[in-house]
């Protein structure tokens, strides 16, 4: 195992996060805190709690769905919709076995900031022991005008553990009359397997996004984006599926696929065609596996 | 200012004769031509300096300047860092592929040998790769930024011309259109870590991953 600077995972910040993330926090201004901890163990052939710690307005549920012993999982943010200064952190802590899925209950909505508040931040841990499978499933992120946002999705796994996530982001609902001149928009997924830094995935859009977004390395226009990442022994193998997937689909995207990850990035006009091409791509990556009811709403 | 042994080394590591296989990597511009996305020189102007202002370019800098102040037992950190923020498995070929030939190609240029106990890295992305040599010479790490940039632009245009997207004179004229902006990248990386990495160019990383299965292609990248 390398040792990194400390200024690249920022230990400093995770130390805060945890800090602060915790009850007896105190803000300056009247701000959402919410977390949600979740440890699963696996019992025989299921995948059960092991411990359950929610605070502020993050709320996880476990709804009842037979399949094949896996734990499923729904997140709230009861707040209504994010803003600067706020800060919301999940973890989920997989044993050895435990297979779970874990998805929001709706989009997330992350509104304007204050001029001199800091950007919302969002954390999300997860550690998987080998064998465990997770999916990380998300709903869209939807960015109003002047909204400021960090979000981290930090994956530690096993060597033979699974990972498949989906991270949407769409500036401004078009549908809404919704449109963003201006955010601060830093989005990384940074995934460690073996003891080893695997992806470091950073999107970065800063100022004036609206224009951004219509440059042609940027967006060409576009203004709903995924990511969608899916770490496996044999991750390779879908790339064909994945792409034809990709090809059929009116939008701009493509797969690649190294080391054991297979990843796909996604640009289109409206929200409505990428959750659909989105499904398509999760089917293969999932083996057909059905997505939580609440993807289907 | 620059000294002249620098410079001298600069023009020698970062020319498009310095053997490190540079002409056969297009960063997925090839795509981008076939599926018009540019389309002519004002087009590939925006493009190279998208990816130079906010895109991998940027980055690349950034990395860079990490390498180049980094003690030696942090640079195989770096290393992986630049692989892993590397997103697509052309654009980690790219990076990998010419920050092995650079090694090679650079041995003449003796660097001192690692600390005792401090394993070489194993992988050498290219920027990492002239980080860490300019720091072994003294060459300032903002005129190897510079020198860097200066080369990714040159060889975009060149792979566009090669493209027949524009001309000479044409690829000269963006040449001398993305000097502000090479100049402007230069100056914003100066302060930032390998935690300010990152990227806009949603449609840059999409090309690379399309030209993977690019039907009939000049390039490898």
């Amino acid at each position: 195992m390398t040792s990194l600077p400390g200024l690249l995972h920022g230990g400093s910040e995770e130390a805060d996060r945890r800090a602060a993330g915790r009850p007896g926090w105190d803000h300056a201004h009247q701000r959402a805190v919410g977390l949600v901890d979740i440890v699963l163990q696996r019992r025989g052939d299921v995948t059960g709690l092991r411990r359950l710690h929610q605070a502020g307005c993050l709320k996880a549920r476990l709804p009842r769905v037979e399949m094949a012993g896996q734990c499923n999982i729904v997140t709230m943010n009861i707040s209504g919709g994010i803003a600067g200064g706020d800060r919301l952190d999940q973890s989920i802590d997989l044993a050895e076995g435990c297979r779970a899925v874990m998805a929001s209950q709706a989009a997330e909505r992350i509104y304007r900031a204050l001029p001199d508040s800091a950007p919302a931040r969002i954390g999300n841990v997860v550690e998987l022991a080998a064998g465990a499978r997770l999916d990380w499933l998300p709903q869209e992120t939807i960015i109003f005008d002047q909204a400021r946002l960090q979000r981290r999705l930090r994956v530690t796994m096993a060597e033979d553990a699974c990972f498949t996530g989906v991270e949407m982001m769409v500036f401004g609902r078009a549908a809404m009359g919704e449109r963003v001149r201006w955010a601060e928009i830093d989005d990384r997924i940074v995934i460690w397997r073996g003891g080893r830094l695997l992806v470091h995935d950073a999107i970065r859009l800063r100022g004036a996004v609206g224009e951004m977004l219509a440059r042609p390395a940027v967006g060409q226009a576009g203004r709903a984006m995924a990511t969608i990442i899916h770490v496996a022994p044999d991750a390779g193998g879908l790339l064909g599926d994945v792409r034809q997937a990709l090809d059929k689909a009116a939008l701009s995207a493509g797969a690649t696929s190294f080391d054991g990850v297979l990843l796909a990035r996604l640009v289109a006009n409206s929200v409505g065609g990428l959750r659909a091409t989105v499904q398509a791509v999760l089917m293969i990556l999932r083996q057909g596996a059905a997505l939580p009811r609440v993807w289907q709403c | 200012m620059v000294e002249d042994s620098a410079l001298l080394r600069l023009l020698t590591w970062l020319s498009p004769a310095f053997p490190t296989g540079g002409f056969a990597y297009s960063h997925g511009l090839e795509w981008a031509a076939e599926a018009g996305d540019i389309r002519d020189e004002a087009g590939l102007c925006g493009w190279i300096g998208d990816l130079l202002r906010f895109g991998s370019a940027r980055s690349d800098a950034i990395i860079l300047r990490a390498a180049h102040r980094a003690a030696p037992c942090d640079v195989a950190g770096i290393c992986d860092f630049a692989l892993a923020i590397a997103g697509s498995a052309e654009r980690r070929l790219e990076s990998l592929a010419q920050g092995a030939a650079f090694r090679a190609a650079s041995s003449a240029w003796v660097v001192a040998a690692p600390a005792d106990g401090q394993a070489e890295p194993e992988i050498w992305p290219y920027p990492v790769a002239v980080g860490v040599l300019a720091a072994a010479h003294h060459v300032p790490a903002h005129d190897a930024v510079l020198a860097y940039l200066h080369g990714f632009a040159s060889a975009q245009i060149s792979a566009a011309m090669r493209l027949g997207l524009l001309g000479q004179a044409g690829g000269m004229r963006v040449q001398h259109d993305l000097e502000a902006v090479i100049l402007q990248v230069a100056d914003e990386t100066d302060r930032l870590g390998l935690d300010d990495c990152g990227s806009a160019c949603l449609m840059a990383d999409i090309a690379s991953m399309r030209h993977e299965t690019q039907y009939t292609r000049l390039f490898r990248t």
